[in-house]
């Protein structure tokens, strides 16, 4: 077993193996579906090392994503059809350089927060972006399984299955999935009465780790704040920042667990009281539930109703019987 | 000792009431089912659904989720017990036989007027024939909905062409659900149906209707006229003779005295007073 370390990597650490082999055994896609925790990629983002890139007008994870996904969204149409009956349309072809928030544009941004730790002022940069939930209910209650948790950990968005209902971003706790109207499969079916775009959000560069790149903004990232690795090796060096910073972890207890893991001298509850949750821009509350854990009983009783269903049947037709020759006696 | 021709009140047993809890156990879990699983799709908000009130859960994809899984428990055991009750009891008046097609084809004419409905058993051909699309239907929305249901608990990241085959299956399975079900109730609104509409709330029709019109049925539990009559003791219909061989002890119907030509006959289809 190779050590964590070698496992979790970052731009620098990239740099320094060779391409092939060691990023196709840590960051590529396994060729095999496997259930090993091997296989699952996680990410830590460590605030301490975080600065937002105060030299650029846009940080470099941001603009590093950016031109990955410049080409992803295809021209939308002019004019967008009109849903019916609610007329909401999400329009950010005009804007396609907002990077303060998400939009279908831009799969991650900076928040800055301006905190007091016992009492000094302090500036925490936390970049925000979709966290690649362990069971995430934007996948797994995708009316078309259009969003999809793969092997590797990356919840990802097939755009062309998409019709842009926006149940994923109604529950995603952070309301992550961003919206493009008058793109997407809906046009061609019945887009005045059903679908309304096709939603976007990071697919941790889904495409990339296959290939066994890196994702563009822990390649971007000049300060390596942000590391790409098994998810063993992400959740060790996790716990041993935090712990060596006298810190916390933010992302593994959230929404049931998550293959994202924030690392922060500041405590994240100090952090949230920063951050008014608006659209585009999630909060940072710590006690987030997986609200489909609640279902899970229930579902198993799904799960077993057949050989109920089946047993009873048995059970009836036995007791048919019986008294059927009971009463011939 | 089940009586199944209740001549004095003119009604004939049609269905237990074991096969009423079946059919309103399936009946009533398939409607929540149709409506939490539109509820799953993003349509409480669209639509204004959520402005209805009492539906103001509707664009809450969790609760939903609560509700459809909590019918889908009793839809499919209901669904299991059925097929394997029946099933083991070899009963099978429900299946489409042959020619059930074309003989559907003269009887929903004859409901419109054009031509005379041809003898009957007890269910219509069109009847059985529904029942086989129906249990399709309902097949494919239970195996499907149990990958997606597995998938929820276990296995997020289960494969996805698997899923997708589940997800796509569902979604047209629910179309044509909500399609049947429609057509099941035009069925409903047809006059020449109505009498076998008590039935489905009692389990009991009138006996000149089923007479009239499930000819074959009743000739099964009512031996034909010209069959000499007492010659072989303990004789088998040899008339159906495809019929249902099981069910023979249980119901010696007593003869009917108004009739004095009509034998007692042991011999009925699907129904055992339960
Ligand atoms: C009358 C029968 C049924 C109808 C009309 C129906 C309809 C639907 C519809 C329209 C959806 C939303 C679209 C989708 O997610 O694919 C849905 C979702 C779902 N259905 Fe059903 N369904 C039926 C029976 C069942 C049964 C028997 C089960 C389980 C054995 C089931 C399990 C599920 C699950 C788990 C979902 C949530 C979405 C997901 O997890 O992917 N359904 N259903
Ligand atoms: S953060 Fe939201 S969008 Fe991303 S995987 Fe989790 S639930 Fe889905
Ligand atoms: S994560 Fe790296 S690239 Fe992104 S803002 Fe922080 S320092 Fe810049």
């Amino acid at each position: 077993m190779k050590k964590a370390k070698d496992l979790a990597i970052g731009r620098r650490a990239f740099l320094k193996i060779t391409a092939g082999a060691a990023a196709a055994s840590t960051v590529g896609l396994p060729q095999k579906a496997s259930a090993e925790t091997d296989h699952q990629l996680s990410t830590l983002i460590d605030l301490s090392l975080c600065d937002g890139c105060p030299d650029k007008k846009v940080p470099s994870c941001v603009s590093a994503c950016k031109e990955i996904n410049q080409d992803r969204i295809p021209q939308v149409t002019d004019p967008i059809p009109e849903p019916w009956p609610r007329k909401t349309i999400e329009d950010w072809s005009k804007k396609q350089d907002a990077f303060h928030r998400l939009t279908p544009y831009n799969f991650i941004y900076v928040h800055k927060a301006e905190v007091s730790v016992d009492g000094q002022p302090k500036t925490v940069f936390v970049p925000r972006r979709c966290m690649h939930c362990d069971n995430p209910a934007c996948a797994t209650i995708c009316p078309f399984s259009a969003n999809h948790k793969n092997k590797n950990g990356a919840v990802v968005i097939d755009q062309d299955l998409c019709f842009g209902g926006a149940k994923c971003r109604d529950v995603c706790p952070w309301e992550i999935p961003q919206r493009q109207s008058g793109v997407g499969i809906y046009l061609k079916v019945l887009p005045g009465l059903m679908g309304n775009g096709v939603m976007y959000k990071c697919d941790l560069c889904f495409e990339r780790t296959v290939a066994g790149q890196l994702p563009g903004c822990v390649e971007a990232c000049p300060r390596e704040a942000m590391l790409i690795g098994t998810r063993k090796a992400i959740e060790q060096m996790a716990e041993a920042r935090a712990k060596r910073m006298n810190g916390s972890i933010y992302g593994k207890t959230q929404n049931g667990g998550t293959a994202t893991l924030y690392v922060s001298p500041v405590p994240f509850e100090e952090i949230n009281k920063t951050m008014a949750r608006k659209p585009g821009q999630p909060d940072m509350k710590t006690d987030v539930k997986r609200r489909m854990k609640g279902t899970d009983p229930l579902a198993r009783a799904v799960l077993a109703s057949p050989a109920l269903g089946i047993a009873a049947a048995g059970a009836a037709w036995v007791l048919n019987r019986k008294n059927r020759t009971a009463g011939e006696e | 000792m089940t009586r199944k021709i209740l001549t004095e009140k003119n009604l004939v047993v049609r269905h237990s009431a074991l096969e009423l809890l079946e059919h309103w156990a399936i009946a009533l879990s398939g409607l929540v089912l149709l409506l939490t699983g539109i509820f799953e799709l993003p349509v409480g908000k669209r639509y204004y659904i959520i402005n209805v009130p009492g539906l103001g859960w509707s664009a809450d994809f969790i609760t939903s989720l609560y509700l459809h899984y909590a019918a889908a428990v009793v839809f499919t055991g209901a669904a299991m017990f059925h097929v394997f009750y029946h099933g083991l009891r070899g009963e099978q008046g429900l299946m489409p036989r042959k020619g059930d097609a074309s003989e559907s084809v003269t009887v929903i004419k004859s409901l419109f007027g054009f031509g005379e409905e041809p003898p009957m058993h007890k269910y219509l051909p069109e009847q059985r024939l529904a029942y086989a699309g129906m249990a399709f239907i309902i097949l494919m929305l239970i195996v499907s909905g149990l990958v997606k249901t597995y998938k929820n608990i276990y296995a997020p990241d289960m494969s996805h062409a698997v899923l997708l085959w589940a997800t796509w299956i569902h979604n047209i399975a629910f179309i044509l659900f909500f399609l049947a079900f429609l057509a099941h109730m035009a069925a409903i609104l047809l006059k020449p149906n109505w009498p076998m509409v008590r039935g489905i709330f009692t389990g009991r029709v009138r006996l000149d209707y089923a007479r009239h019109r499930h000819t074959l049925w009743l000739a099964e539990m009512e031996p034909a006229p010209k069959q000499p009559a007492p010659a072989v003791e303990g004789a088998l219909p040899v008339k159906e003779a495809e019929a249902f061989a099981d069910d023979t002890e249980e119901d010696d119907l007593p003869p009917e005295l108004e009739k004095p030509e009509e034998m007692p006959k042991d011999k009925p289809e699907i129904d055992k007073g339960a």
